[in-house]
């Protein structure tokens, strides 16, 4: 390091390889938004039929998985058909939930005009309104993406995964609490906007809590009612066999959420970031920070659809109202872009990735040499 | 009838409309929980650059009165574009006559690439101008593609006789007149009917035509009794208001319809009218200025969220009009969402707001 260079900001101690996180000078940042800006603009330019065609083709692959799974759970006391009907629900719910439900909430689709995929009145299959997620998700996670304090989803006020947070006793029992977080997913989303932390804090009182509760209390009957009642007295005298199938396919689809979705923002290399960050941020520090708190996985094409595209985070972020379909093609002039300003693009394997993953979660549930997030900064002047 | 929508009732709750559809519609494309839907059954070449598609309706297909306009929705490139017809109902079939415009997605759509089998999406009929069997005499004046609404009038009236109605058409040459041999071969079988083509750059005129834009002359030699008349102008809106400041006071009554062609888009800073169509408001702001900023200084508070285009928090419909993304500059003239953070007007708009 020559003596010119500017100290490295704050690296995450568990932070791997060789990353080098040297701030960019303003002028730099611009020239970087500015081309991602143009890269948008020519995606956008050709969006049209192929696109409407593919998310069509998502909705009906959801809606034949969903029938011939739960057929064949009706025939669940064979236990080929019921492993087959529960690993078909299974996939039909992860599909609905992240290829169609997450990308046509962002609004992806919006541009057909057609109110099977309208992102302000979609309704998807968990427990959590789509109303609730659209806030936490669509407007705090992604306009203040790993912002300390204003993205909830660091942590999701439950866990400490960076150092940057304060460690309390609580935390030590973070590696279990994460697994049961894990297997009940969805209702940990369904319960984050309610923010019972302010309840118990004496913050809100019952009657605003019973207040907000309402409708996601509505949402979780529904849900309930359809898998565990209605579906399993549709099969008569095989009413355990399908809500037994129903249960585990909600379950499969909580795990394999948990692990896609832990993966884009607290792999090893993702960072986080302080409130004042968020100050007169430019759009193109808005671009570099989305880039340096996201994270993507490397795989096929089946797990990149499986996956909802999230495995493209990255794109996800720079790009959320893009249909999720292009993020495989953009995160090649993504890369070159980000090759050419000497920014770290963050990808690896599933087993590598969500491996860094649980190591935060076990290392972090321990006391943690302090680090500060206040004056860290992403660009130089 | 009646058990079945109770049924219905019943039913609503447990029952994901999009999802019926999608499975009720491997059966048939025409069945649908509650879309209104129709099928092309014939389809006629009436003119150079003019079909006429017939339709079947499913049961969700309001009546359509003479007169009344109809949403007709198809799928052009992905995207969903809707226009207004006026079909005509024989029995329980629709018609609509669609000329190609150049460079219009729709029409050149059902002109050249509907075909009979196919299923457009329908809305709810709408339009004030509805026949009555009990008003003795009309004047109907149309401008340009204004005559398809009264076409449709024209049509239910001639089929019932006994009435005396005027129709004036308004056309820059013969050439642009519509429905001509048709309007020709009803005024020879209907002695009520007096048709005026009135043509403002054809250089020679036949007996029967006249030239000139709307004034009182061109009404009084044409419609001497207008004081007995019911008029129904169909146009755009400075021919609609020209024909309402005409004939208002003398006639027996007055209904226009106007339609504004597309606007040029303005230079920024002119102001614009928005409409807010939940609230009936109207408020005027500069062109080219975001519009949620532009929407709160005046006293609205529109839902809201990252007010940077990523949060799609403060999307809203653009009912009518022209805005401009302003991340890119692009501009858009269709029915369809717009973000309030990083759009502007470019036109008068529209919002369902």
């Amino acid at each position: 390091m020559t003596a010119q260079q500017p100290a490295p900001t704050s690296l995450s101690p568990v932070a791997r390889g060789n990353v080098a996180r040297r701030p960019l000078t303003r002028a730099q940042v611009e020239a970087f938004g500015a081309e991602l800006d143009a890269l948008r603009d020519r995606t956008l330019a050709d969006i049209g039929e192929v696109d409407a065609r593919y998310i069509k083709r998502i909705y009906a692959a959801v809606r034949y998985t969903e029938a011939v799974g739960r057929v064949l759970l009706f025939f669940g006391i064979f236990p080929p058909a019921w492993i087959l009907g529960t690993l078909l629900l299974g996939i039909s719910k992860i599909l609905e939930n992240m290829e169609l439900g997450h990308n046509v909430m962002h609004g992806q689709y919006d541009w057909m005009n057609d109110p099977r995929f309208d992102g302000k009145t979609y309704e998807w299959d968990v427990v959590g309104t789509s109303d609730n997620w659209r806030k936490t998700h669509n407007f705090q996670h992604h306009t203040y993406t790993n912002v300390k304090g204003m993205d909830d989803d660091v942590g999701y006020g439950l866990l400490r995964l960076f150092p940057e947070q304060r460690w309390r006793p609580f935390y030590l029992f973070q590696p279990i609490i994460a697994v049961i977080f894990a297997l009940m997913f969805q209702w940990g989303v369904a319960i984050q906007d309610l923010r019972l932390g302010r309840y118990f804090a004496g913050k809100m009182t019952r009657e605003e809590l019973a207040e907000q509760f309402r409708p996601v209390g509505r949402k979780m009957r529904r849900q309930l009612l359809k898998d565990y009642a209605f579906f399993p007295l549709l099969a008569g005298p095989f009413f355990l066999p399908v809500l037994l199938g129903n249960l585990v396919a909600n379950g499969l689809r909580n795990l394999w959420t948990y692990m896609i979705i832990f993966c884009g923002h607290f792999t090893a290399n993702a960072e986080v970031f302080p409130k004042e960050m968020v100050e007169n941020e430019t759009r193109g520090e808005w671009y570099l920070r989305q880039l340096r708190g996201s994270s993507n996985l490397r795989g096929g094409k089946l797990f990149h659809i499986m996956s909802g595209n999230l495995s493209h985070q990255i794109e996800h972020h720079l790009f959320p109202d893009i249909p999720a379909r292009r993020y495989a093609e953009l995160s090649r002039d993504v890369r070159a872009i980000c090759a050419r300003y000497g920014i770290y693009y963050n990808t690896g394997s599933l087993a590598s990735q969500f491996g860094q993953v649980v190591w935060r979660i076990l290392r972090y549930a321990f006391p943690s040499k302090p680090v500060k997030l206040a004056g860290k900064t992403l660009v130089v002047d | 009838m009646a058990a079945s929508s109770a049924l219905k009732r019943l039913m609503n709750p447990l029952i994901d409309p999009a999802a019926f559809d999608f499975w009720v519609g491997k059966v048939s494309p025409l069945l649908s929980w509650e879309r209104p839907l129709a099928r092309v059954v014939a389809r006629e070449v009436s003119a150079r650059d003019t079909v006429t598609l017939v339709l079947k309706p499913n049961r969700h297909v309001a009546p359509v009165m003479p007169g009344q306009h109809l949403p007709v929705t198809v799928e052009v490139n992905g995207v969903r574009l809707t226009r207004q017809y006026s079909p005509t109902q024989t029995g329980g079939r629709l018609a609509i006559t669609v000329k190609r415009v150049p460079g219009g997605a729709v029409s050149t759509y059902l002109n050249r690439d509907a075909r009979v089998g196919d299923v457009l999406e329908l809305g709810t009929p709408f339009g004030a101008m509805r026949d009555d069997p009990s008003v003795p005499g009309w004047l109907f004046a149309a401008a340009g593609s204004g005559i398809t609404p009264l076409m449709s009038l024209l049509r239910a009236q001639a089929a019932r006789g006994r009435v005396r109605t005027t129709l004036m058409y308004w056309a820059r040459t013969r050439a642009d007149l519509c429905f001509l041999p048709e309007l020709q071969q009803m005024a020879r079988d209907w002695p009520g009917l007096t048709l005026i083509p009135v043509l403002t750059r054809e250089a020679d005129l036949v007996p029967g035509e006249d030239r000139g834009r709307p004034d009182s002359d061109l009404l009084a030699r044409h419609v001497p009794d207008l004081a007995t008349r019911q008029v129904y102008a169909c146009g755009p809106a400075g021919f609609v208001g020209q024909l309402e400041r005409l004939t208002a006071d003398t006639a027996a009554g007055f209904l226009g319809e106007a339609f504004t062609p597309p606007e040029r888009a303005l230079v920024a800073g002119a102001p614009v009218q928005v409409t807010l169509a939940r609230s009936g408001r109207v408020l005027e702001i500069p062109a080219g200025e975001a519009l949620l900023p532009a929407l709160e200084a005046r006293g609205e508070s529109p839902a809201f969220g990252c007010r940077m285009g990523v949060c799609h928090t403060c999307a809203c419909q653009r009912l009518d009009g022209t805005s401009e993304d302003l991340l890119n500059g692009r501009q858009h003239s269709e029915p369809g969402m717009l973000r309030l953070c990083v759009s502007a007007a470019r036109s008068h708009l529209t919002l369902d707001l």
